[in-house]
């Protein structure tokens, strides 16, 4: 069991503070939802625990806890963090004009496998190229994605519903221990959500924590939250069950102006 | 050190060596005396030896160009223009700068190249590979020697052609090739004889490559194809500092010539070189031309389409870091009606290197239906390096076809973030972003210099980021 511990965290961008004073703890097998109307600091607090240099702490600390040995990942670069299971899936990823995801996936995962669960998992991480490409096109298969996209330029001319396949798809290749899922589900269809959902459950299932950043209870409907955190103006104000969600969906996010 | 030739000559297996008694080498500085001294060592023509007298005056004549990349200080005094090939000419190992045996080993070069790479061994065991090709070439009736070889052995042939396509007078740098040339290519491959595996100046590794002044002539005569891939991904170490090569092409009519370089001459060396070929009805001119190394290089590797229908395509790459300044492109000469061609250009500058792209496109009154389609994308990893754009068009016919694209990109944080949180170390990363960048022209390599070229591209970039 691995847990991420974020304490009195305050973070600014461009000066401006975007964060103030966040605590919040995912274990591994938790499944969070992360809810909160817009600019209310949803991303900046995936994108931070990242590792994403646009972001500035003021205060506090983030923590990944192993074996009782706490060990500050604020320090750490994106790609260490990566290291040690971390993933997020972007809202928006950008365009890489001649990188297929295979090639991205492949470099990876290859450095990844020592640390992610693939290893405890009887071994399964991929060794030889022909024996990734096949499991990477297996993976692929389940999520509705053409072969053929598998060597196109990453996310380049990619509809949004490819995009968020395609996240999906580096995460159950990469297999994270965390997966900082923002807005996953957001300008899908009906179809294209039950698949994400599904490849949600299924790295839940495999014990990994998941934060799912949404704007709507939608997704919810089919990924059921252990967790739900309502963030708004940089803070969390409420955290609860399944049922927080459920008022939301309700009466909106301005009734809760307070912490509770 | 700039008076040592290192890469100049070097034994050639089939060739005159048994002649060589003793090293010999001209006084460094140009002038008269030099060259016809070179002439007479060489035992050329007269013609010849004329056509270098001619040369020196109009390089003496000329000044330095002074529109690119600065050049004044080269100092032509202290150059050798001249050394006899021996066994004997290269320097210890030990005088080969750390950076280059680094990169060498990173590379995972063997032992015996990477001597022959530096410039102390004058002989690369390529005997074998390089005997049987021959044989297969000479069934063909493929000519395939070093130039000065081809003008001993085909004096009519060479006497028709070299200096035709790029005249001695053309610019300052091609006329001192005149005056000084030694080594390079000389092909000629027959009416509609197609060589299937690329002519490589790995099996003639001790001729063509070592040159600082070398001369390539191709002769693609009518239907014919053949692919020329001069140069190698491992850095060229001289101790010289200026390279200046002239290359000439003759496509004939329905000839398809290619001509891959990938230039990587260690950073203390000003490249300037005369590329250009004459394309006949119906011909194809393939130029790919990668630009990782040297101090300063000039390269603008060109296609005079003169017969109808002939088509010329321009790929460049130009990779500048630390004390590069890399000024490249290509031109493209429309004589001929329904004329078509394109030029390719991806620049990246790195670590306050500098990169230009230059390029023309012009199209005579009498070309009608021309298509010309340029795209230069320039890639700039950090703040402190730099890439510019010259494109000049020369439009004299108004039913021409011109496409012009041109962007520039800064290395995006977003795309950096994105990869290493994949998982990618930064250098892993931005490694990877250049090879997507470059990758349009890399899939036109043959594949073991595809691949060597991404895995320089690589340590490149790791040495940019320490």
């Amino acid at each position: 069991m691995e847990k991420i511990e974020v304490r009195g965290l305050r973070v600014t961008v461009g000066g401006k503070e975007v964060l103030d004073g966040i605590d919040l703890s995912i274990t591994t097998g938790e499944v969070h939802a992360l809810m909160g109307p817009n600019g209310s600091g949803k991303s900046t607090l995936a994108h931070l625990l990242m590792g994403d240099p646009t972001y500035k702490v003021i205060e506090g600390s983030v923590d990944l806890i192993k074996n009782n040995n706490r060990s500050d990942i604020l320090s750490l670069s994106p790609d260490e963090r990566a290291s040690l299971g971390i993933f997020l899936s972007f809202q928006n990823p950008v365009a890489i004009p001649g990188v297929s995801v295979f090639n991205l996936l492949r470099m990876g995962a290859l450095k990844n496998k020592n640390n992610s669960k693939t290893k405890k998992d009887n071994g399964h991480a991929p060794v030889s190229v022909l024996a990734f490409y096949n499991q990477l096109k297996k993976t692929a298969t389940s999520l509705g994605i053409d072969e053929e996209f598998l060597k196109r330029s990453i996310n380049d001319g990619f509809s949004g519903g490819e995009r968020k396949k395609m996240e999906v798809l580096q995460m159950l290749v990469l297999q994270p221990k965390f997966a900082l899922l923002d807005e996953l589900d957001t300008g899908l269809d009906v179809d294209a959500l039950k698949i994400i959902a599904k490849g949600i459950r299924q790295i839940a299932k495999s014990g990994s924590g998941v934060m799912l950043i949404t704007h709507y209870t939608r997704i919810l409907e089919y990924v059921k939250p252990d967790v739900v955190h309502i963030i708004k103006q940089g803070k969390l104000i409420k955290s609860g069950s399944y049922s927080v969600a459920k008022e939301i969906e309700k009466h909106g996010y301005d009734p809760l102006t307070t912490v509770s | 050190m700039d008076t040592t030739p290192s890469q100049q000559f070097r034994k050639y297996p089939f060739g005159f060596h048994d002649r060589i008694k003793y090293p010999y080498r001209v006084k460094p500085g140009l002038s008269l005396k030099t060259v016809e001294e070179i002439s007479y060592q060489k035992n050329e023509p007269e013609w010849m030896k004329e056509f270098r007298a001619r040369a020196l005056d109009f390089f003496k004549q000329r000044p330095l160009p002074n529109w690119g990349a600065p050049l004044s200080t080269i100092n032509f005094d202290k150059i050798t223009y001249y050394v006899k090939p021996t066994e004997g000419v290269g320097k210890k190992w030990a005088e080969v700068p750390e950076t280059i045996k680094n990169t060498f080993d990173r590379l995972g070069i063997p032992e015996a190249e990477k001597k022959y790479l530096a410039g102390v061994k004058t002989q690369y065991e390529s005997e074998v590979v390089y005997g049987s090709l021959k044989k297969d070439l000479a069934d063909k009736g493929v000519i395939f020697l070093s130039m000065d070889e081809g003008l001993k052995s085909y004096p009519d042939i060479v006497k028709e052609y070299f200096g035709k396509i790029v005249p001695p007078n053309d610019n300052k740098f091609a006329a001192l090739n005149s005056a000084v040339w030694s080594g390079g290519s000389f092909i000629y491959v027959p009416k509609g004889v197609r060589v299937n595996l690329p002519l490589s100046a790995y099996f003639r590794i001790n001729v063509a490559r070592m040159g600082q002044f070398e001369r390539t002539l191709i002769i693609a005569d009518e239907g014919s194809f053949v692919h020329y891939v001069e140069g190698c991904t491992a850095p060229i170490y001289s101790a010289d500092s200026l390279h200046s090569a002239v290359v000439e092409i003759i496509v004939k009519k329905g000839a398809r010539v290619r001509y891959t370089t990938i230039q990587n001459w260690s950073n203390n060396v000003y490249n300037l070189v005369t590329k250009r070929a004459r394309v006949e009805e119906e011909g194809i001119m393939e130029w790919v031309d990668g630009n990782i190394g040297s101090k300063i290089s000039m390269k603008y590797p060109s296609c005079y389409l003169v017969g109808r229908k002939s088509r010329g395509d321009i790929l460049s790459l130009a990779m500048a870091g630390r004390g590069q300044h890399l000024d490249t492109g290509g031109k493209v000469v429309h004589i001929a009606p329904e004329t078509s061609s394109s030029i390719i250009s991806k620049s990246i500058s790195f670590d306050s290197g500098r990169t230009s792209y230059r390029g023309l496109a012009q199209v005579f009154p009498k070309a009608e239906d021309v298509k010309i389609k340029v795209r230069c994308d320039a890639l700039i990893l950090d703040q402190e390096s730099r890439s510019d754009t010259y494109p000049t068009m020369k439009i004299d016919n108004s039913g021409a076809t011109i496409e012009h694209e041109a962007t520039v990109a800064k290395l995006g944080e977003e795309q950096l973030f994105y990869l290493m949180s994949r998982g990618l170390k930064q250098a892993e990363a931005e490694a990877m972003i250049v090879n997507g960048f470059i990758e349009p022209i890399v899939k036109q390599l043959p594949i073991e210099f595809a691949a060597e070229l991404n895995r320089l591209v690589q340590l490149e970039m790791e040495g940019a980021v320490g």
